[in-house]
């Protein structure tokens, strides 16, 4: 029985001695600080160029930090009903400094992705006015025409791999456009 | 010499009249009696085999048995007796003379004889189930989890065809634990996406204890604690081996392993064992469909080499483990709408033609495991063992990026850790014996820079330290207890940058305990009763502590909380071996229920507005939970050839603080199958052949409002299975075919993440080739 309580002793003190060396230094966990998170988009810019002596318009979101985190702020513009307008897309990162201007990226990728606009209850259309090297639409460049004043609001969705042959896709139909979702922005829209 | 003999209630005298015959070598009767060990009372219904020739027969009321038409050669002698752990005697009938073998007492004077495994009941009062080689063998080509789901109780959690977690009474991933060649496998399991990362075929025998068992293994151990065996090294200079090939239908590949052992002439003691083994598959496919970019390419090799002596014995192993595989493409959603649009199209919006190339998603793995383990005996019966364990787990996550990033992993983890492990097992008087010891682990989780994406989960440092004492000590002839406690401090270091790039260290500490007591009761030979009480822990891992963003697989903003606590799991078990009908029914009915307070789980906590659309936020709370269930194994000797076997289990989860069931819990599941088997057939032996339909039970049970879709209903599925030796040379050949999903059914189960996007496999065919030779095959 002592000999037994020696030899526990024995068997924790050896024990103690492996597990005991253990290092010390934190440099080792302490990671670099965050390095430029380059395919965050954290804001996206609709800029409505008026025709034919409509002014210029812009729509704009911000998620100044990317996913999560803070809250989404919207800048909007009210929209001249019955008019044209040449409707540019900019995607930017603001988290990056000089800032990254991302749809130079969806350009130079056009083939893989497709803007479509959905309005709901606002009087508008869009009709690309753009293509890629296969002569599809992307949509980074659109006309809108307005109709009567309404209320409402406008989804821009930018698909990732979209099916752009599919039944409807090219002439701006999101139904069989299948892909994955890279951005998807409701704004609400006012014309008056 | 041998340690723990009062557990091992079994004792084998093996007169073995070997007939003067040997003409043909195939009429030998190997007979004898199979006593309990400590009053040599004769034990009816244990069951007495040879394993490699799939033979067997059941002693009778005196304890007696008798096996005919043996071979002369090496024979591998099995008893199982209810309640025990089996074990397993090597048998050499060279003499043509009739000689007795007295296996226990006279070893050292009988060179013929060797103990090939002493398996002391190490889980008195749990209840467990084991894969033996040739178990594992027949689900050659899956992966471990797999493998596992066969023992009634085990379930996979699946990610797609390519990612399978196993499940025991619920619960999976941190909940349970692995213990790879004594050694806690370590390996990010807290990902759903995350499969454990080791080759099976490292181990020729796995044990799944389903009990709460945190004292004699640590933390985590809350469902249970799956076991990959260290194997026996030989100690004579002959070499043995085998090889496998493997080809499977489903994904157009195959793969194969092999192994080489032995013993170094003129050091009898020191042995060596090497072994490999890869998988290499394709797209996997469904009934109407290719499930794109579903290939695996998988490799492993371990050597071993080891001494020992009456005194001492040291090993030191080495294992390495790689695999790259493919993440369905149709699951890569972008956001919700994303997710509604694949549940209601039903089909997966990426199908492209079979190919063998893997592209991203991917994930990309590799985990070396090196261990030392040395052992002294003090005394007779006292024995020190220490072992070290050091384990590197290297993490690469590639996904779908713009700009030509997708050849930059997305997460990208090095884990390491450091275990050691002092146990003193010993004896105290004449019938108390167990084991004290220290445990330590020193764990590092870094993210490797060059991500150019927000760390999923952060750096940190884990370090614990834990002391047991685990005693089993006989009651009454018929009741074996065990009662054991252990005590354990965790700290946990976190380096992380806030959302405001602000750097924060903050530090957790845990100290938890737990304790066992179990027993196993031999009401009578054709009834065996194991009961334990026991309780777990489990620290909370560091990603429910501190996620805080998009979990883009989970289409869900996911969010920590710094303040959760351990998790305590009580669960008790109640384990029923018994024979009926003079042993033409065998029934093995486990009955459970765990009571676990402060149980981690993400709850809905409204939506968050992205540039990706609004995403439903979920928060990791803590929770009262309590699982219970039952599982069962039914086996009917219908002729001498043909047995029909029934599997089910049965698992409920219900959240006692929100009065509701758990999420992703395993619904009802059964297996019945008809077993036929022909001990010989022309030159073939050990002829197998079976039949099974399983069937699974839609999830009924499910919380309101959490899931996209409701669950997949009930599905059948049906699968054949056949396979058969002969010898070939010196060594055995043996080939197997294996069926599953034969009528390639269209389904989906409720146990895979990816069910919202497209149906499980069809139908798998799976053929094997094994060859093995020497003495320890």
């Amino acid at each position: 029985m002592t000999t037994n309580l020696r030899y526990m002793t024995m068997a924790l003190f050896a024990a103690a001695a492996i597990t005991g060396c253990k290092r010390d230094e934190e440099d080792t966990l302490v990671p670099p600080p965050p390095a430029n998170e380059e395919e965050v988009i954290t804001t996206m810019i609709l800029t409505f160029d008026g025709q034919a002596g409509a002014a210029d318009k812009e729509l704009r979101f911000t998620d100044a930090d990317g996913d999560g985190g803070g809250v989404p702020v919207f800048e909007l513009d009210t929209l001249q009903a019955a008019s044209n307008y040449n409707v540019s897309i900019i995607l930017l990162n603001e988290t990056v400094s000089p800032i990254d201007t991302i749809s130079n990226e969806v350009l130079e990728e056009g083939v893989d992705h497709q803007f479509f606009f959905q309005p709901t209850d606002a009087n508008i259309t869009f009709a690309y006015s753009d293509a890629d090297a296969n002569g599809n639409p992307i949509g980074l460049q659109t006309t809108m025409a307005s109709g009567t004043a309404s209320v409402g609001s406008l989804k821009v969705t930018l698909r990732h791999e979209p099916d752009k042959t599919a039944a409807g896709v090219a002439s701006g139909d999101i139904t069989n456009a299948a892909g994955e979702t890279d951005i998807e922005v409701t704004f609400p829209v006012v014309i008056e | 010499m041998v340690f723990f003999r009062a557990c091992m209630a079994l004792f084998l005298t093996l007169p073995c009249w070997c007939s003067a015959q040997t003409a043909s070598g195939c009429d030998l009767v190997l007979s004898g009696t199979v006593m309990d060990e400590h009053d040599h009372t004769p034990l009816a219904f244990a069951e007495v085999s040879v394993p490699a020739l799939g033979r067997g027969t059941v002693t009778d009321e005196q304890g007696r048995f008798r096996l005919e038409g043996l071979c002369a050669g090496s024979l591998v002698v099995r008893v199982d007796h209810l309640g025990c752990e089996p074990i397993e005697r090597r048998i050499e009938v060279r003499e043509e003379r009739a000689i007795e073998l007295f296996l226990e007492h006279h070893t050292e004077e009988l060179r013929e004889l060797e103990v090939v495994r002493e398996r002391p009941d190490e889980h008195v009062g749990q209840a467990h189930d084991a894969l033996d080689k040739h178990a594992m063998e027949r689900s050659s080509g899956k992966t471990l989890a797999e493998m596992l789901a066969t023992i009634p109780g085990v379930n996979t959690l699946n990610s797609g065809p390519t990612i399978s977690k196993p499940v025991i009474h619920g619960l999976s991933g941190n909940r349970i634990l692995t213990l790879n060649q004594g050694v806690r496998q370590e390996d990010q399991q807290w990902g759903t996406e995350h499969a454990p990362n080791l080759d099976p075929f490292s181990s020729d025998r796995i044990t799944v204890v389903k009990g709460a068992a945190s004292v004699q293994y640590g933390s985590d151990a809350l469902g249970g604690v799956i076991i990959t065996e260290p194997v026996e090294l030989p100690r004579e200079a002959e070499i043995s081996g085998e090889v496998r090939g493997i080809g499977m239908w489903n994904g157009r590949g195959g793969g194969g392993n092999a192994l080489l052992q032995g013993g170094v002439q003129g050091m009898r003691g020191l042995g060596w064992r090497v072994q490999g083994s890869g998988r290499y598959l394709g797209d996997s496919e469904a009934p109407d469909y290719v499930l794109s970019n579903t290939g695996v390419r998988e490799g492993g090799a371990s050597a071993a080499v080891g001494y020992r002596d009456h005194r001492w014995n040291a090993t030191a192993y080495y294992s390495w483990f790689t695999r790259e595989l493919g993440i369905l493409r149709a699951s890569h959603i972008g956001n919700l709408t994303d997710l509604n649009n694949a549940i209601e199209s039903g089909t997966p919006w990426y199908v492209a033609d079979f190919t063998y190339d893997i592209e991203a998603p991917r994930q990309d793995v590799e985990h070396h495991l090196v261990k030392a383990e040395a052992g002294y005996a003090i005394s007779e019966r006292d024995r020190i063992v220490l072992t070290y364990g050091y384990q590197a787990d290297d993490r690469q996550e590639y996904d779908i990026r713009r700009g030509g990033r997708s050849g930059t992993p997305a997460i990208d983890l090095f884990l390491t850790t450091h275990t050691a492990d002092a146990v003193l097992k010993h004896w105290i008087g004449k019938h108390i014996h167990g084991k004290v010891g220290v445990s330590g682990v020193y764990q590092e989780n870094i993210n490797v820079p060059g991500t150019g994406i927000r760390p999923l989960i952060p750096n940190y440092r884990k370090q614990s330290g834990g002391v047991f004492l685990l005693e089993h000590f006989p009651i009454s002839p018929k009741v074996e207890m065990e009662a054991g406690v252990r005590v354990e401090a965790t700290q946990l270091d976190v380096a992380k940058y806030t959302f405001d790039d602000v750097l924060i260290t903050p530090q957790h500490d845990f100290t938890n305990s737990a304790f066992t007591l179990g027993a196993n009761w031999s009401v009578k030979d054709s009834l065996r009763l194991r009961f334990n009480v026991g309780t777990a822990y489990r620290p909370p891992h560091v990603s429910e502590l501190y996620s805080e963003g998009l979990h883009h697989g989970a289409a869900a903003i996911e969010r920590g909380d710094a303040q959760l606590t351990s998790e305590r799991s009580l669960k008790g078990t109640i384990d029923l071996e018994a024979l009926w009908f003079g042993g033409r029914l065998r029934t093995d009915v486990t009955l459970y229920a765990n009571s676990i307070a402060d149980y981690i789980y993400l709850r809905p906590d409204g939506v968050e507005l992205t540039i990706r659309g609004a995403f439903p936020v979920f928060q990791y709370v803590a929770t009262d939970a309590f699982l219970y269930g039952l599982d069962a194994t039914l086996q009917a000797k219908l002729t001498k050839r043909f047995s029909l076997r029934n599997r089910t289990s049965l698992v409920r989860g219900r959240d006692l603080s929100q009065s509701e069931w758990l999420f992703q819990m395993p619904s009802d599941r059964m297996e019945n199958a008809l077993l036929f088997e022909l001990p010989q057939a022309g030159a073939w032996r050990a002829v197998e052949v079976s039949a099974a339909s399983q069937i699974v039970f839609t999830q009924s049970r499910v919380p309101v409002d959490l899931d996209y879709s409701d669950p997949p209903g009930t599905y059948h599925l049906l699968g054949l299975s056949a396979s058969a030796s002969r010898t070939l040379g010196k060594g055995e050949l043996r080939i197997g075919l294996q069926a599953n999903n034969l009528l390639n059914t269209t389904y989906r189960d409720y146990m895979d993440r990816f069910r919202y996007y497209a149906d499980a496999r069809g139908t798998d065919l799976t053929f094997w080739i094994r060859y093995s030779f020497g003495k320890h095959t």
